[in-house]
């Protein structure tokens, strides 16, 4: 985070307050411009930027058809990812879009083939098109009491077995569950051969989403029906990035809420890097509870953000959107509690006194495994010789179904400069001086995730991949990832 | 069963089961399973549901009782049998009856139109999964493996057939192996690798750990993954895990979804097959004890077959020896040391195995 962002300086808040007077092609080059520049960075501003991008091609996209959209969709979030691969939120926003479009597309394509019957190969429960709670209201009424429900969801697929129904979760792709995160489901092998797109995707998925289980016949029938209600996709789209630009937005006092359940009195809590999420967290905490902050202070390309945050309850130079400028930050200290700045070097020295470890992320991946600030692998190593809980705090914005082959790849490097001063030329001359501003920390070093859906196992994150991204989305930028390396 | 002939109207599986393995090698054990089944109720003319799945049932107890290690193959039919029940207690629209009746003939046709689909479909997913293979293997990478795994192999190979990745293959190969022929043994797909200019170095099971420090990551196939997604698979595998996990290697297991299979075993010894990684031998006094006879180190695998079903009725055998289990030893990798398991439709962890399974079963 540079220190001389200015609020004339190119960034969110202008980048934003620009997209409603340019047009949708330039704001698109602009944002690209913007990431490479790394003008916009990090998850969070990465996200909104991207959601409300996002919105304008929708707005401004001309025309009924789904499958078009989602093409344009795809496109531009092509663009977007490979301008820059390692802000993986960018991919996962650009494929909740698409999983949103297609979601909505089915909805329609089912209203009308109830009678048609296109289902061969699911006969469970689950997969039962016709019970799937409709987009419109499963959001409305789940966002409002967010803490609740998601614990239900986190207790695993063994409660499965009781429902009969996967549990809702209470966020903006709710009916989503019923992908199976194989994509297929282990009948695949038995599902019917009439289906056109059969060849293309391995076996007939028999998610009732997806027309691919239709009959060609049916799909004709569709075809004709259906025109009047398409009418209404771009809105019915619109109105779901609405909603996930307030998940964005409220994700972190979601996951605020859940701060008593992991925070007990007198603990001592060490935490790494400025993070609003846990800034959050604590602050819940602190409302109710004293306890003890050990922070570290993430030299050399966090510290002064830390050093802010703990004085002011915010980053100095963090870039605020409208609506959270009029919002009060306090720091912890005001909240009663004891904060205590140590240096990286420290922790190992300090975690045989640390209760528990909570870490904000980067991003998260599939496997569980999470890229955080440079440092976070050195905390959670410490942790676990200690066998000290170590709790992630992210949004599910930051969950990506990205697959971690090749760990070096998702490493970024940044300034040196940071690390030794460039006019200090006889160091430079002689050595070489490496910054980098991720590490990699693999699942077994994570104890819990806790997510604006609740606390989950890092073995459980698979589950919540499959319920946010269609999985002909996540290999959108498999190959457009390599591309852009 | 087997004890006495098959009345002439029956249908022999253990035969057709023997001959589609025979006939293609590419075809795995479970699908084998499958295809044999659905050829059985292509022969037999059943009435009603119950008759059938009672037919299917003897016939899968007769299956699995003829070989020694049914875990495979009983991925196979208990996919199949799920399907036909859940298919027939909630039928969807197009194999109902107007009158609303489960239409079983309807079930019964697709299933035997569709019978050719299963390898094909089975095919395709290997070679899915082979694609993403190259996500798995980067340039550079030095790669242990062993065993003779189909998919493995065509990982491999379609890693070799980009021509833009350099990699290298340690091969874990066991010089006394019974099964060293055929197209998928681990001679054969080592030579097959070499042809393709892939430099693959053959080492004994012996040699594993040494060998480890220079080896980037490990990949196996695997004979069955189990519910908790740990693996079945050749004996020598587990230790690959073990050594692995110490030395942080990651363990990746390739393997198509056909082969999950419902059963948990609790360790090494807890495996629904009769086989005995120590054999313990005496000889009478001032005897001297040959261990010539004695296969792979005195693995032995019992000939007499083990039925996984609880029903004891079948207990017969089929007094055929299956020639290719029985020099098979396996053993049983716990998913801890798994880091992922590739299949057709992604990397999976192995806690998502489990709900694969549940999903068809409850």
């Amino acid at each position: 985070m540079s220190h001389s962002m200015t609020a004339q300086a190119p960034g969110l808040s202008s980048y934003l307050k620009s997209l409603r007077s340019t047009p949708v092609e330039a704001s698109i080059e602009h944002f690209i411009a913007l990431l490479k520049r790394r003008q916009i960075r990090n998850s969070r501003p990465c996200a909104l930027a991207t959601t409300q991008l996002l919105i304008q091609v929708v707005k401004e996209f001309k025309g009924k058809d789904a499958d078009k959209l989602l093409r344009r969709i795809r496109d531009v979030g092509r663009r977007l990812i490979a301008a820059q691969p390692r802000e993986m939120v960018v991919g996962n926003i650009v494929r909740r879009v698409l999983g949103l479009i297609r979601e909505i597309k089915d909805d329609n394509a089912d209203g009308d083939s109830n009678a048609v019957n296109s289902d061969t190969g699911s006969p469970l429960p689950h997969h039962d098109s016709f019970n799937r709670p409709q987009l419109a209201s499963s959001i409305s009424t789940f966002m409002r009491h967010g803490a609740l429900p998601p614990m239900e969801s986190a207790s695993g697929p063994e409660s499965l077995a009781d429902s009969g129904e996967l549990p809702h979760r209470p966020a903006l792709f709710s009916s989503h569950t019923s992908y199976a995160p194989l994509g297929t489901s282990l009948f695949g092998l038995f599902s019917q051969p009439d289906t056109p797109s059969n060849t293309s995707t391995p076996t007939g998925r028999h998610s009732p989403i997806g027309k691919h289980t239709m009959t060609a016949s049916a799909l004709e029938r569709i075809g004709e029906s259906t025109i009047l209600k398409r009418t209404n996709i771009k809105a019915e789209v619109l109105e779901g990035m609405n909603e996930l630009q307030d998940e964005l937005e409220q994700s972190d006092d979601q996951i605020a809420a859940n701060a008593l359940d992991h925070i007990h009195s007198n603990e001592i809590i060490l935490t790494h890097t400025a993070s609003t999420s846990v800034q959050k967290f604590l602050l819940a905490a602190a409302k109710k509870r004293k306890f003890t902050v050990v922070h570290a202070e993430a030299h050399p390309n966090d510290h002064d953000a830390v050093h802010a945050t703990i004085l002011t309850g915010k980053k100095r130079d963090a870039e605020v959107i409208s609506e959270e400028a009029g919002e009060r930050w306090k720091p912890l200290t005001a909240a009663g509690i004891t904060v205590v700045l140590i240096p990286d070097s420290h922790v190992f020295a300090i975690m045989a006194r640390v209760n528990k470890v909570i870490l904000a992320t980067h991003s998260v991946l599939a496997n569980g495994g999470l890229v955080a600030a440079a440092g976070a692998r050195v905390i959670a190593s410490a942790a676990k010789v200690h066998r000290t809980p170590v709790v992630v705090v992210t949004g599910v914005y930051k969950l990506s179904p990205v697959y971690p082959f090749d760990i070096d790849e998702l490493i970024e490097y940044g300034d040196a400069g940071n690390v030794v001063p460039y006019d200090d030329g006889d160091f430079v001359d002689k050595v070489d001086v490496d910054n980098p501003l991720y590490d990699y920390v693999p699942p077994d070093l994570v104890d819990l995730y806790v997510t604006n859906l609740g606390g989950h196992a890092p073995s459980y994150l698979y589950r919540i991949v499959a319920d946010h991204y269609h999985p002909d989305d996540i290999n959108l930028s498999g190959a457009v990832e390599r591309e852009g390396k | 069963m087997a004890t006495e002939p098959p009345p002439p109207d029956k249908y022999d599986i253990v035969a057709a089961y023997q001959r589609l393995l025979a006939n293609d090698h590419d075809l795995t054990k479970p699908i084998a399973a499958i295809e044999a089944l659905v050829d059985a109720m292509a022969t037999t003319s059943t009435e009603t549901v119950s008759e059938t799945l009672e037919t299917l049932e003897d016939h899968i107890r007769t299956l699995k009782s003829s070989v020694s290690n049914p875990i495979s193959l009983s991925a196979g039919t208990d996919l199949f049998q799920r399907y036909l029940i859940t298919t027939l207690n909630r039928p969807s629209a197009d194999l109902t009856s107007p009158a609303g009746a489960v239409d079983f003939d309807a079930i019964r046709n697709q299933l035997l139109t569709n019978r050719g689909l299963f390898a094909s479909r089975a095919k395709a997913h290997r070679a899915t999964i082979a694609q993403s293979g190259r996500n798995l293997i980067r340039d550079g990478a030095r790669v242990l493996t062993n065993g003779g795994s189909r998919v493995v192999a065509a990982l491999l190979r379609s890693v070799a057939e980009t021509g833009s990745v350099r990699f290298q293959v340690v091969y874990v190969l066991d010089p006394d192996a019974a099964s060293q022929e055929g197209e998928w043994s681990g001679p054969a797909i080592v030579a097959m690798l070499r042809a393709k200019g892939i430099p693959v170095a053959t080492i004994p099971d012996s040699a594993v750990a040494g060998a480890l420090a220079e080896i980037d990551l490990i990949v196996v196939g695997a004979e069955a993954i189990v519910m908790n997604g740990g693996i079945i698979s050749k004996m020598g595998t587990y230790q690959m895990g073990l050594l692995g996990n110490i030395k942080h290697k990651p363990f990746y297991v390739v393997a198509e979804s056909h082969k999950f299979v419902r059963i948990l075993p609790a360790g090494q010894y807890d495996l629904p097959i009769k086989q005995r990684a120590i054999d313990f031998k005496v000889g009478k006094e001032g005897e001297l004890v040959s261990i010539e006879h004695e296969s792979q180190g005195g693995y032995t695998v019992e000939d007499e077959a083990v039925d996984l079903s609880d029903s004891g009725a079948s207990g017969g055998k089929t007094g055929k020896k299956d020639s290719d289990n029985s020099e098979n030893p396996v053993d049983y990798t716990p998913p801890n040391l798994i880091s992922g398991i590739l299949t057709e439709s992604g990397v999976l962890t192995p806690s998502a195995v489990s709900e694969e399974l549940i999903k068809i079963w409850f």
